[in-house]
């Protein structure tokens, strides 16, 4: 990539072409609805060529392509608030693995009529290319509106000539990513930036009635090995959480079963292993902590402990369970709390949710946010 | 030493007994994570029969882990003799060293080596709890003084004694923490020193965000440039309060800078591959197990939170901390969370 190619594709990539926005809310439901069909060709290259970069296995890349195009239907298109003034040019800077979110973004820079230039992560460079692919079928004129690049972030230069003439600028990423480009940014662009958070999850005592609680709960957790801002860290329980712990473990590795999780780098199966060792030198001794793991690799741990502070997870499908106590220290993550599941569906839960985190919803529902 | 430990020390027992596998080899030896010595009392006696005990600086949580000694005999003779053998080369150890009949208190009091120590520590005295002032303390000689106090390196008192080195023609050892030698450095800033030949230094540890973080070349080129001691006579300790030994780069003993570093014949390190939980072969990178038979009264087996790497003549190389695994999604995790 070169400062050049950035500025050639901003010069293909010039007007939107005349569209209303129900005929781009009609393309892209109907872009994706193609990648849910088994046979579609766009999936079929997805599942085959983002394992590399992303680290997922296949299956959860299939469940990514279910997840993430199953929620671009007509309904949720047609939701995305679209401003008066929306911008007409918009550099987008997407990060990480989780193809959701930068899919989403795409759509909404469509729907706001504008140009996107987006650079794509070098965890994902799979989905955002092959979606505008796949979208070029069926309104070429649309797709000629994204152009997909990728180049290193230490390439300030390029970096700053996909920034010139922009008017939105929408960064993913964490703080110092995000800080980095905003201090790049043309001053008169207005700045979208979405960094990483953290998600948990309340149980009440009533969520006995909660259909199959353990297996949603095992879908929330496992879904993007837990790397997604979505992914619960955490599962609170205000009755016996000794005893959802211990049915959470079969859950997840019902769930390894049918969607196992990618290899780990070094670094994540090591500090996922000094965790495991931890708590299971722990639990030999200490009635409070408990530990369930599945077999070498150890593709998921369940940790009960009855210490009721927040712990943050090592990820990949290292979930920590424990008693519901005063989330008043909780507090102190305001403002990094993505989402909250609450089970049972009940307003008394979900009030005390909604004043943690920006998202509520019902535990197996944590990875189905809204587009946007 | 197993199964003694097996049958004095209630927790490492339970946790051995979880495991349900049978060791029948040393290498199946169930490993105590550094962790534990937060949580319990990872020791095989009484612990309020100990005559020492060390404490870790807590770098990632608060609350420290503590060492309980019954004796310090076993942990003194381990690091005099491994210190000698990789510092003192080409130095006329003190025979008491080799001498069987010496005990452990005429070595301590005879000391190994003529060579003054200038340690960036705190004297044991002051700091009873750290177990890198006591090792310090053990392998030099009566010549030594520690330029730490309060918490304070005294950066004034250590360049006057520098000077007199010099002056003197007086070849000298320096022992301390890499951040302490950062903190020397940039109080050096443009002033150096060539120290007579035959100086040499020890450093350890990382930097824990307590100095300017430098890499390792970097700061031999600091000792260089700044103390005129050449990197064949700089030598990196890999230690941990958790353990009884310690592990030397192999530089002094071949006669050229490397990272390589022994393990002495009472100990044996692993390298364990996270995701199976058994070793690792020679070149892959892994978690550094420690077989630790200086650990006689607390526990022999150790794992530690660093990584790796076995190398085909016997050494091993450390390859940092486990810390940091790069977020590959959107989440935060632990280690980002602690950095904010």
């Amino acid at each position: 990539m070169s400062r050049a190619a950035i500025q050639a594709a901003l010069a293909r990539h010039r007007i939107f072409p005349h569209r209303t926005t129900s005929a781009i809310v009609e393309a892209l439901a109907e872009t994706a609805k193609q990648w849910l069909a088994s046979g579609n060709p766009w999936r079929a290259r997805a599942i085959a060529e983002a394992p590399g970069p992303t680290g997922f296995s296949p299956a959860m890349i299939a469940e990514a392509i279910t997840l993430t195009f199953g929620a671009l239907t007509r309904a949720a298109l047609g939701k995305v608030p679209v401003p008066t003034d929306a911008p007409r040019r918009i550099t987008q800077v997407l990060s990480g693995n989780v193809p959701a979110p930068g899919i989403g973004s795409i759509c909404r820079g469509l729907l706001w009529q504008a140009v996107n230039v987006v650079k794509c992560s070098r965890r994902d460079p799979v989905f955002p290319a092959l979606f505008v692919e796949s979208l070029r079928a069926v309104d070429a004129g649309l797709a000629d509106c994204v152009a997909v690049l990728h180049w290193p972030r230490e390439e300030t230069g390029l970096t700053q000539a996909a920034l010139a003439g922009a008017d939105a600028v929408i960064v993913y990423g964490d703080d110092d990513s995000i800080a980095s480009v905003r201090a790049q940014a043309p001053a008169p662009a207005k700045f979208f930036g979405y960094g990483h958070k953290i998600s948990f999850a309340l149980i009440g005592r009533d969520a006995g009635r909660t259909g199959d609680l353990p297996a949603l709960a095992a879908f929330d957790a496992s879904v993007y090995d837990q790397q997604g801002c979505m992914s619960p860290h955490v599962f609170f329980v205000e009755s016996d959480a000794r005893e959802f712990a211990a049915t959470l473990a079969p859950a997840m590795a019902a769930y390894e079963a049918r969607v196992p999780r990618g290899k780990l780098t070094l670094a994540e199966a090591a500090e996922a292993a000094l965790v495991r060792n931890d708590y299971e030198f722990r639990s030999a001794s200490d009635r409070r902590v408990a530990v369930w793991t599945g077999p070498p690799p150890y593709p998921w741990t369940v940790i009960y402990d009855a210490t009721p502070a927040f712990a943050p997870s090592c990820l990949n499908r290292t979930v920590f369970v424990k008693p519901l106590g005063t989330l008043a220290a909780m507090q102190a993550w305001a403002g990094k709390v993505s989402t909250v599941g609450v089970a049972p569906w009940d307003a008394r839960l979900r009030s005390v949710a909604g004043q943690l985190a920006e998202r509520v919803c019902p535990i197996g529902q944590m990875q189905r946010p809204p587009v946007v | 030493m197993f199964a003694f430990q097996y049958r004095h020390n209630p927790a490492y027992r339970a946790f051995c007994d979880r495991r349900r596998a049978p060791v029948t080899r040393w290498e199946e030896i169930p490993a105590v994570p550094t962790s534990a010595f937060k949580e319990f009392a990872v020791a095989s006696f009484p612990i309020a029969t100990s005559v020492a005990e060390f404490h870790t600086s807590g770098t990632t949580t608060a609350k420290a882990g503590k060492h309980y000694f019954k004796t310090l005999d076993l942990y003194d003779a381990a690091s005099q003799r491994n210190f000698a053998g990789h510092l003192l080369v080409g130095q006329a150890a003190r025979t008491l060293i080799n001498d069987k009949a010496a005990t452990a208190e005429d070595r301590r009091a005879a000391g190994p080596t003529n060579l003054p120590v200038l340690a960036l520590t705190p004297a044991p005295v002051i700091a009873p709890h750290s177990s890198l002032a006591h090792m310090l303390a053990v392998v030099a000689g009566q010549d030594r003084e520690f330029f730490v106090e309060h918490d304070t390196l005294l950066l004034e008192r250590l360049t006057q004694r520098l000077c007199e080195m010099q002056w003197s023609s007086q070849p000298v050892m320096l022992l301390g923490t890499a951040f302490a030698f950062v903190h020397l450095f940039d109080h050096l800033a443009t002033m150096h020193f060539d120290l007579p030949a035959g100086s040499r230094a020890m450093e350890t540890g990382g930097f824990k965000g307590r100095s300017r973080e430098v890499t390792k070349p970097e700061l031999y080129r600091l000792f260089t440039q700044q103390l005129g001691i050449p990197a064949d006579h700089i030598v990196n300790e890999y230690g941990m309060t958790e353990l009884s030994t310690q592990f030397y780069d192999v530089t002094m003993r071949i006669g050229r800078q490397s990272d390589h570093k022994d393990v002495p014949p009472w100990a044996r390190v692993l390298i364990i591959d996270p995701a199976t939980g058994e070793p690792a072969p020679v070149g892959a990178r892994g978690l550094i197990r420690v077989v630790d038979l200086a650990n006689l009264w607390s526990a022999l087996c150790v794992q530690t939170e660093d990584l790796g790497m076995a190398h085909a003549d016997g050494t091993f190389e450390v390859l940092g901390r486990v810390a940091g695994a790069e977020v590959r999604g959107c989440s935060l995790n632990a280690e980002s969370l602690r950095k904010q």
